[in-house]
């Protein structure tokens, strides 16, 4: 089973078991993670699934798309190098990712 | 179908913690209810928060059958047909084109930007309301005023012409004291406004939303006029009106909890985040007024068999959600009969979800955010001065008056 581990902005870490083919987003929603809402479900136009994903990772996903892109221009929390839209993120069998959470989502 | 007593659906306006309690029985009972409208046919209501969250993240519900007129939108009234041109009624690909133009002018760093202005004009409409004093109608000198006041400056109509909107706005969702005469003039009269406007802003370009949209077609070659009026009409009527009704059931809610009400009081910056999503959940019920349970959104249709919770939704099947019962769901919200402005976790669909999760959703929050905080730190005082009062002329029985003083 696929594990994803979310920091939040304080520190504090909640690591939960994901289903295959989940994106970090869904595997958020599902568990009751705060700060991903995702109101989208998952349709790139709402922007409140940015998360930081750790570096170790960056190669592990497909590159940010291009409506991906405009998204994150548009994202509460301004964006960094490493900003993901968390529903993009699908997650395969056994992989382990780590994101950070930003300050706001809205 | 036999219903288990207690469980029935639809049901008349009973008190708010009865109501809670009826919605509670329904979704440990089933997940949905097939339910005949006064107009178009059956539609399941589904009142179970994670089903609801199921079918609208399903691209197997469509609305095309509606926006071609194949169906009838299964609804309590006839569906004006204006509205059946918009955003509202468009399956991809073509939503997502219209929607990509339209939410970066709306997206959460651009509603960041905005809130410093929302401060400021809630500000002059408060000082506006010390300095006239005795009894204040907080409806239109408040609610109505800051939501139409950013609307037009998204846009770029000028808010002086706020009157017009509102008469147009409560047009389209009349259901009495207009005759259907009367509601084509004004949506005539919408339609010809916003197009002078448009050829406008086409000639000489600002810095708003209407220009963008003229413009889009230099880039793009596909939007055309016919294309910006309805995104246009689609925020004029979604875009004020359930913002200033949800301000003022804060407002009142606000003044009928005072436990709730000081703790606001003490930090209402730090509380107005969960606070609006906390009126946006449970806002009407926390006012005292009774609550009915009947209808939802506007319905999607099923383009295949699809089983979701158990329950078979057929082909051809209309589907709404119960917005309501979505957000008193006991597997969902923990003591969904309680006004709780502080609740962490807040998964309301008032705002829907998916798709056509609403668009205006950063600026809705920010407004009540913004709407709810400044008036409690100017007046503390806040109190009512008379009763409330709901218009049955329109569908959605929004508060047409509330008066206040301090
Ligand atoms: C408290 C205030 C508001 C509430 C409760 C609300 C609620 C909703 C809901 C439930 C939907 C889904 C409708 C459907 O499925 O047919 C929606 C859609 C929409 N909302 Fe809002 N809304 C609010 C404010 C706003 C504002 C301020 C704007 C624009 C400035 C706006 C623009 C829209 C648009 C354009 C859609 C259609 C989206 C689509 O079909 O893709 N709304 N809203
Ligand atoms: C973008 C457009 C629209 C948005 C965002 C929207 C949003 C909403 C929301 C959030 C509510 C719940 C209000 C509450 O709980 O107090 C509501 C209620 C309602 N809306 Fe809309 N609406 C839109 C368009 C329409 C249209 C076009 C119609 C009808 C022609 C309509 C008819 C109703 C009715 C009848 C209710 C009351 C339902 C009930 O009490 O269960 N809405 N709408």
């Amino acid at each position: 089973m696929p594990k994803v581990c979310y920091t939040q902005p304080d520190g504090t870490e909640r690591v939960v078991e994901a289903e295959v083919g989940d994106s970090v987003m869904q595997a958020a929603v599902r568990n009751g993670v705060p700060g991903i809402l995702g109101q989208c479900g998952g349709s790139l136009s709402c922007a409140t699934c940015h998360v930081f994903l750790d570096e170790r990772h960056a190669d592990d996903f497909p590159p940010v798309g291009e409506d991906e892109d405009d998204m994150l221009d548009v994202a509460a929390t301004d964006r960094a190098d490493n900003s993901r839209l968390s529903c993009q993120l699908v997650l395969a069998a056994g992989q382990e990712v780590h994101v950070t959470i930003p300050e706001t989502q809205l | 179908m036999t219903t288990t007593p207690g469980t029935e659906y639809p049901f008349a306006p009973m008190p708010p913690a009865e109501a809670v309690e009826h919605l509670g029985r329904i979704i440990a009972d089933r997940p949905m209810t097939k339910m005949t409208m006064p107009y178009g046919g059956d539609v399941w209501l589904v009142h179970r928060n994670a089903a609801a969250r199921e079918i609208l993240s399903d691209r197997r519900f469509v609305r095309e059958p509606f926006r071609t007129g194949e169906r009838v939108v299964p609804f309590f009234v006839p569906f004006p047909d204006f509205l059946r041109g918009t955003l509202q009624f468009e399956d991809p690909p073509q939503h997502t084109k219209l929607r990509k133009l339209v939410q970066k002018a709306i997206s959460p760093k651009r509603v960041r930007e905005m809130r410093d202005s929302a401060v400021a004009f809630a500000n002059e409409l408060i000082d506006g309301m010390i300095d006239r004093g005795g009894v204040r109608d907080l409806v239109p000198e408040y609610s109505l005023s800051l939501p139409i006041e950013m609307l037009s400056n998204l846009l770029g109509v000028p808010s002086s012409d706020r009157e017009k909107f509102e008469r147009w706005s409560s047009s389209t969702l009349a259901v009495a004291g207009k005759s259907d005469a009367e509601v084509a003039a004004d949506m005539a009269e919408l339609a010809a406004y916003m197009t002078d406007l448009i050829a406008e802003r086409r000639e000489e370009p600002r810095d708003d939303l209407l220009s963008a949209l003229a413009h889009a077609r230099d880039r793009d070659e596909t939007l055309t006029d016919a294309e910006i009026l309805p995104i246009a009409f689609i925020l004029i009527v979604g875009g004020f009106d359930n913002t200033a009704t949800f301000l003022s059931t804060g407002v009142l809610a606000l003044l009928s909890n005072d436990e709730q009400r000081a703790q606001f009081a003490a930090d209402p910056d730090g509380l107005a985040a969960t606070t609006a999503e906390e009126v946006l959940r449970h806002g009407g019920f926390a006012t005292g007024r009774p609550a009915g349970g009947g209808g939802g959104l506007v319905p999607f249709v099923a383009t295949e068999d699809v089983v979701v919770d158990g329950q078979l939704i057929a082909k051809g099947d209309a589907v709404s959600i119960d917005l309501t019962a979505a957000g008193h769901d006991p597997t969902a919200v923990t003591e969904p009969a309680r006004f709780d402005i502080a609740r962490p976790d807040n998964p309301h669909l008032t705002l829907s979800h998916g798709l056509h999760h609403c668009l205006g959703a950063p600026l809705a929050r920010m407004e009540l955010q913004v709407g709810l905080a400044e008036l409690v730190k100017r007046i503390p005082g806040l109190r009512l001065a008379g009763e409330p009062v709901f218009s049955r002329d329109v569908l959605t029985q929004p508060m047409t008056s509330l008066p206040v003083t301090w």
